[in-house]
């Protein structure tokens, strides 16, 4: 856009001139310079220089005949219009001039005389000012009149400029600009009307005449600021223009053609400027798209293409800086639904880089052409010479030859021939390179930042190749790697071809062979649409340098990988340049990520999960090329992370290799390593495992040709990721392994186990714990083949029934109370193990820790471990024992450990109960008082100073016989006061065993000696042990207000036939299978078959009432014989006992 | 008429699953390839339009000067794209629509791994033969 002329980037500005009183001028020229709509002025000092506006007007001699012109549009028109050609002129004069001296008011005549015949002939429209110093120095009538009269104009054109006053200064200058815009506008909108009369009368002799015609009158509306007219006029132009191209004889074809395009060109600017600024994006891009299409096919004869490329980027350059200036003003209320009926436009052509992108690639296009058209030039105008003195001429897009002969400069027209050579010659001087590489980078920034990466990635290409044309094969090749990752990525493998193909050829320029071998070595890999680009073969340049994707081409390109690897000479002789680079061997590294991974991929799987050490293992290596020709490998080494496993495959027609005897790998023959295409190659190799620990298989190496070495990571099968490339509909998915099992879940790596322990822990039991015992569990250590050193015992007892802890939270953090404990660990001969005095030794309630004492082979070593209960639970035990096999640095790292559990049941032994027997109640009648208390069935009421027999059971609950020492009853400091307490049968000969489930009972007698209404009587102490073992004291808390055995209550009902003593309701206890006898004296009142009052008996902790039968209960009675009868009734048994 | 016609269809990760010169023009200067950038090119403004719209038929979507890029958003998200000489909508609609149905009978069979490249020359036929009804 820089290269355009100023006056047809601008809008076009009113002129106006001012002549006379110079030291005016500036002030008056910055008021209209500041209006609005703007005005230029041209100032002229004095009237000498008026001639300067008659200038132009004399060029033409009117009483010509018309000539056919000779171009389409005058390179300095619109210049003249700008700068030379006012709308109006202002005569200044100061009042004294005029009014004063004759002689300065003949000079003023002339002056103004001279002003209107400069200017007559034209519109050119006069205005005479009057200067005063002051508002008050009015000049006389007849003066104004006069001078008005002398200048022929209206008297609105005749203005007082008053000086000295800053009011009347301003005032009187306002006046002025408005009478020149009224001026200007008339000016201009007359000589609009005056061209525009000739275009509707189509009066004028030629097409060029008509555009030229256009041109002036929009050039006259966009003066006078009338942009619709103007808009209209330059369309018309254009479209006169383009209908111009078929019919114009009058130049050459391809200069007709180049000036065609160049008041094209100006055309086009003018209406998107004007689009643009009108804020029409929309329009102004539709515009741009019908320009485009009206002149894309308008090439012209092949040797002037590059014209036309040229031409064209510069269109979009131009549109794109246009956008660029005016994107600030872009609409927002565009819809944003691009590519509808209401947007037709995509995003991107809202986006100068978008412009910019395309004017980069038609550049290339001209570079091309260029390049095309020299070769056929160097050829044909060796002779002829490229013509000398070749310059722009008057008309736009138009070129003559200077012709200088002695002192007269004459200019001549060019032939098309003269005029090509000159044009190539000057197209040549210039590196489009730059200018593309500076476009494309200017797109690639603005997209990037745009986030659009694709459309980045191809301007970034479109660098990289035009780095490559000019020979700058690093900067090339960087972008190219860049732009390679998102096409590989995504997949578009025909692009990706062509890239690949740039980047092997920046590689073998910039001398790099293992980039080279790379590159091609993935290009060979690459999968390929059949088909695709076959028949476009004879493009070399467009397709590049990789050629054009076919299966032939990717085995070509794999065998010359092979002759470069060969330092073969290729038939094109193209390899030679590698000799020096080339290293001994060339390594290449393939990893998950890689691209190459299509090249040669590794499947390690091992086919078992976890091995002993040194017990030997299966293991499959599986190797996949994409390659399109079979690949032979020379030797495969699979290496592991334990060295020691390393192992190497040589190809059997492979010369036996040197062997290096230093690495201690195995080395195996195989018959045949080569891999076909998008087969699997497997291996099934049994290797020694190592030491314990992780043993995984690192990589693969293959080395192909002697000299190429390739590396790769070896990958599991069951974690391996597919070819995102290669997944064909067709292409049955092959499996790394034959083993299916081993092909989805088969690793790289396996667990080598630890060396079994030689060495046996036994835990014994004695069957289930005791509650308040120390239960004692031996363990015996006992070496079958290894000695242990430094051994260390780990006891842990944890809730059988989960949970770990032997306390609830609540417990633990009160502390002290557990329910299992782990006392004490002592050894067999008794001593606390005092020699190890630096030995680790540990014990808390359920975690203990004990070192073992260095055994050699073969011995035992056995300790107790001391566990007492203090609830019945079950609790397991864990003993793991730990110990490395010597007492070396290295040894004592590896640790074996034995792990032993046992679960052991905690149980109560003796379950105590007990009950009174009390003397019998001699009160027939019992108070009300007691019988309420009597519902509190944790009392009990006891006699006062009576003998009260107490009897306490003790069952043996556990399954082994139990020895009772000792069962007493410790009476507490209350107790002693208020009752003593007896011993009736004691234990006779030391103690009595009860065997499971019998029952010892202990009989006492208790009296008490004080009333109270609440003591307790004391402890029930049990000595007891296991009938084989010790045993100890168990205490159990004894209170008098337990609950009772059995209670019952009964109640007499009143019979019409009897009268009966005792009391209706009582209530008494009874002993489990005891009799309990309730009497009463009953008297008959009549005889007969008597009804017996009713009892009914409830039992109290159950509910359940007892009503004998009316059988049961119905007596004969006699008449009179017998005086009374006694009955005794209701034998009451036990009703229900669970 | 000769036309110029490059027929793509790329699944969800952007990888093209099937290419198909289809047009009629003869292939001098506008190489498949050069196709491709341009439609490559053209998944920089699918994506964003995609989620703008529940259509399938996203119309043209890019130009690359005389070519128009049109796009088919088909089901879980593959995309058809075809780059096709300036013309009426609705030959491009109905192709599409019928592509639509033989890929559809393509996903459904149970063989087929969604996203892995479209050999079979059965589909191919009927492509070209859509085309060139349509196009």
């Amino acid at each position: 856009m820089e290269d355009y002329p100023e006056e047809l980037r601008m809008t076009p500005v009113s002129l106006v001139s001012i002549v006379g009183c110079p030291e005016l001028h500036p002030s008056i020229s910055a008021a209209l310079s500041s209006q609005q709509p703007p005005m230029n002025t041209l100032a002229l000092p004095d009237f000498s220089k008026a001639s300067i506006l008659a200038r132009s007007g004399k060029a033409r001699d009117p009483l010509a005949p018309p000539q056919a012109p000779a171009g389409i549009l005058k390179k300095d028109w619109l210049l003249k219009h700008r700068t030379r050609v006012p709308a109006a002129v202002a005569a200044l004069f100061r009042a004294d001039q005029v009014s004063g001296d004759p002689a300065q008011w003949l000079q003023a005549c002339s002056d103004l005389e001279n002003l209107k015949s400069a200017i007559q002939g034209k519109n050119t429209k006069l205005v005479v000012v009057l200067v005063q110093a002051q508002a008050s120095d009015e000049l006389s009538e007849d003066v104004t009149v006069a001078l008005r009269k002398r200048a022929e104009i209206d008297s609105r054109h005749m203005i007082v400029l008053v000086e000295q006053d800053e009011t009347e200064w301003s005032r009187s200058l306002s006046k002025l600009k408005n009478v020149f815009a009224e001026l200007c506008s008339a000016f201009y909108k007359e000589e609009g009307r005056r061209i525009k009369a000739r275009i509707e009368k189509r009066n004028f002799s030629s097409v060029e005449l008509s555009i030229r015609y256009c041109f002036k009158v929009a050039v006259y509306a966009e003066f006078r600021r009338d942009w619709p007219e103007a808009l209209k006029f330059y369309e018309e132009g254009v479209r006169v223009l383009r209908e111009m191209i078929g019919t114009s004889t009058r130049l050459p074809p391809t200069q007709r053609l180049v000036e065609i395009k160049a008041v094209a060109e100006q055309f086009h600017f003018k209406i998107s400027t004007l689009l643009l600024h009108a804020g029409k994006v929309v329009e102004a891009i539709l515009w741009f798209r019908k320009h485009i299409r009206s002149y894309e096919r308008v090439v012209g004869t092949p040797e002037v293409a590059f014209l036309h490329w040229e031409w064209f980027s510069r269109q979009f350059l131009v549109f794109g800086e246009l956008i660029e200036t005016t994107a600030a003003t872009v609409p927002d209320t565009l819809s944003p639904r691009f590519g509808t009926a209401d947007n037709a436009l995509t995003e991107w052509e809202f986006q100068p880089a978008y412009y910019y992108q395309l004017a980069a690639t038609y550049l290339r296009e001209k570079r091309y052409a260029i390049e095309c058209s020299s070769s056929v030039a160097n050829l044909t105008t060796e002779a002829s010479g490229i013509p000398e003195s070749v310059m722009p001429s008057v008309y736009v897009g138009q070129y003559v030859r200077l012709f200088e002969q002695g002192d007269t400069v004459s200019v001549l027209p060019l032939s098309d021939t003269e005029y090509t050579s000159y044009a190539l010659s000057e197209a040549e001087r210039f590196q489009d390179s730059y200018e593309i590489i500076a476009l494309f980078r200017k797109a690639y920034e603005s997209f990037q930042s745009l986030g659009a990466t694709r459309m980045a990635s191809a301007c970034s290409r479109g660098m990289a190749i035009e780095y490559y044309a000019a020979g700058d094969f690093s900067n090339a090749k960087q972008l190219f790697d860049g732009v390679a990752g998102l096409y590989r990525q995504e997949g578009w493998t025909t692009l990706l071809w062509e890239n690949l193909g740039y980047l092997r050829e920046c590689s073998r320029k910039l001398n790099f062979p293992k980039d080279f071998i790379s590159y091609s070595l993935e290009m060979a890999a690459l999968p390929l649409f059949s088909g695709s680009g076959e028949e476009n073969r004879e493009n070399k340049i467009k397709s590049g340098p990789g050629g054009s994707p076919t299966i032939s081409r990717r085995e070509n390109i794999q065998q010359e990988v092979i002759n470069v690897l060969k330092r073969k000479q290729a038939p094109d002789g193209t390899n030679d340049e590698f000799d020096n680079a080339m290293e001994e061997t060339t390594h290449l590294d393939i990893d998950q990520i890689s691209p190459l991974r299509m090249v040669l991929t590794a499947s390690v799987a091992f086919h078992d999960q976890s091995v002993k050490p040194g017990s030997p293992l299966l293991i499959s290596v599986s190797l996949l090329s994409h390659l399109p020709s079979p690949v032979v490998v020379d030797q495969l080494e699979v290496q592991f992370n334990q060295s020691d496993c390393n192992f190497v495959v040589h190809s059997a027609q492979e010369d036996s290799p040197p062997l290096d005897s230093n690495l201690h790998d195995q080395v195996v023959q195989a018959t045949s390593l080569t891999l076909f295409t998008n087969k699997w190659m497997r291996l099934t190799r049994e290797i020694k495992s190592g030491q314990s620990g992780k043993l995984e298989c690192l990589s693969v190496k293959a080395t192909i040709n002697k000299h190429l070495v390739i590396c790769c990571h070896a990958e599991s099968p069951a974690s391996m990721e597919d070819f995102p490339l290669w997944k064909f509909e067709d292409h049955v998915e092959t499996l790394p392994t034959k083993d299916n099992v081993l092909a989805f879940s088969g690793q790289k790596l396996i667990q080598v186990e630890e060396p079994d322990a030689q060495v046996d822990l036994v835990l014994n039991s004695a069957g289930s714990a005791l509650v308040g015992e120390i239960f004692i569990v031996p363990a015996t250590i006992l070496s079958k083949g290894h000695a242990v050193h430094s051994g260390e015992l780990k006891i842990n007892l944890v809730d059988a029934k989960g949970g770990g802890l032997l306390m609830s939270p609540r417990e633990a953090e009160e502390s002290e109370s557990h329910d299992v404990e782990l006392l004490g660990v002592s050894t067999v001969d008794g001593k606390e193990l005092k020699e190890e005095v630096d030995s680790i030794r540990k014990i808390q309630y359920s975690f203990g820790v004990v070192s073992v004492p260095t055994l050699s082979e073969g011995d035992s070593w056995s300790c107790k471990l001391e566990i007492k209960w203090h609830r019945a639970k079950s609790v397991m035990l864990y003993v793991s024992l730990g110990y490395s096999l010597g007492s070396t640095e290295e040894e004592a790292l590896l640790r074996l450990n034995v792990h032993r559990s046992l679960q052991i049941e905690g149980q109560i032994p003796l379950l105590v109960t007990h009950q009174l027997l009390r003397p019998f109640r001699r009160e027939p009648l019992l108070l009300s008082e007691i019988r309420s208390l009597g519902g509190d069935d944790k009392k009990c009421s006891l006699a006062m100073n009576e003998s009260n027999m107490f009897i306490v059971n003790a069952r043996n609950c556990t399954e082994v016989p139990l020895r009772l020492h000792s069962m007493t009853i410790e009476p507490d400091d209350d107790g002693k006061q208020l009752c003593s307490v007896q011993q009736v049968s004691g234990i006779s000969n030391g103690h009595a065993v009860i065997a499971p489930s019998e029952e010892y009972k202990g009989i006492f007698s208790v009296n008490p000696r004080a009333s109270s209404s609440n003591f307790h009587l004391g402890d029930i102490c049990l000595n007891w042990s296991r009938d084989s073992s010790l045993g100890e004291d168990q205490e159990t808390h004894v209170i008098m207000k337990q609950r009772l055995p059995e209670e019952i209550k009964y109640s007499l009902v009143d019979s019409q036939n009897f009268v009966f003593s005792g009391a209706h309701n009582h209530a008494a206890f009874i002993l489990p299978k005891s009799e309990h006898i309730v009497s009463h004296k009953l008297v008959p009142l009549g005889s007969g078959s008597q009804q017996l009052p009713r009892i009914t008996i409830t039992s109290v902790r159950y509910s359940a009432a007892l009503t004998p039968s009316t059988s049961a209960a119905t007596v004969f009675v006699y008449p009179s014989e017998p005086k009374f009868n006694l009955e005794t009734s209701c034998s009451t048994s036990d009703e229900c006992v669970s | 008429m000769a036309s110029t016609a490059c027929f793509v269809i790329v699944s969800k990760n952007d990888i093209p699953i099937y290419e198909a010169e289809v047009g009629s023009a003869p292939k001098k200067e506008d190489l498949a390839h050069q196709h491709q950038f341009i439609l490559h090119a053209a998944l920089d403004v699918v994506q964003d339009l995609a989620w703008t719209t529940n259509a399938m038929f996203l119309r043209s979507v890019d130009r690359f000067s005389d070519l128009v890029v049109s796009v088919y958003d088909s089901v879980v998200h593959t995309r058809f794209m075809l780059l096709h000489d300036p013309r009426s909508d609705d030959g491009i609609k109905s192709f599409f629509q019928e592509v639509h149905e033989l890929y559809i009978k393509i996903f459904l069979n149970p063989l087929y791994l969604p996203g892995s490249r479209i050999t079979s020359s059965h589909f191919d036929t009927k492509v070209r033969a859509l085309a060139r009804k349509y196009l």
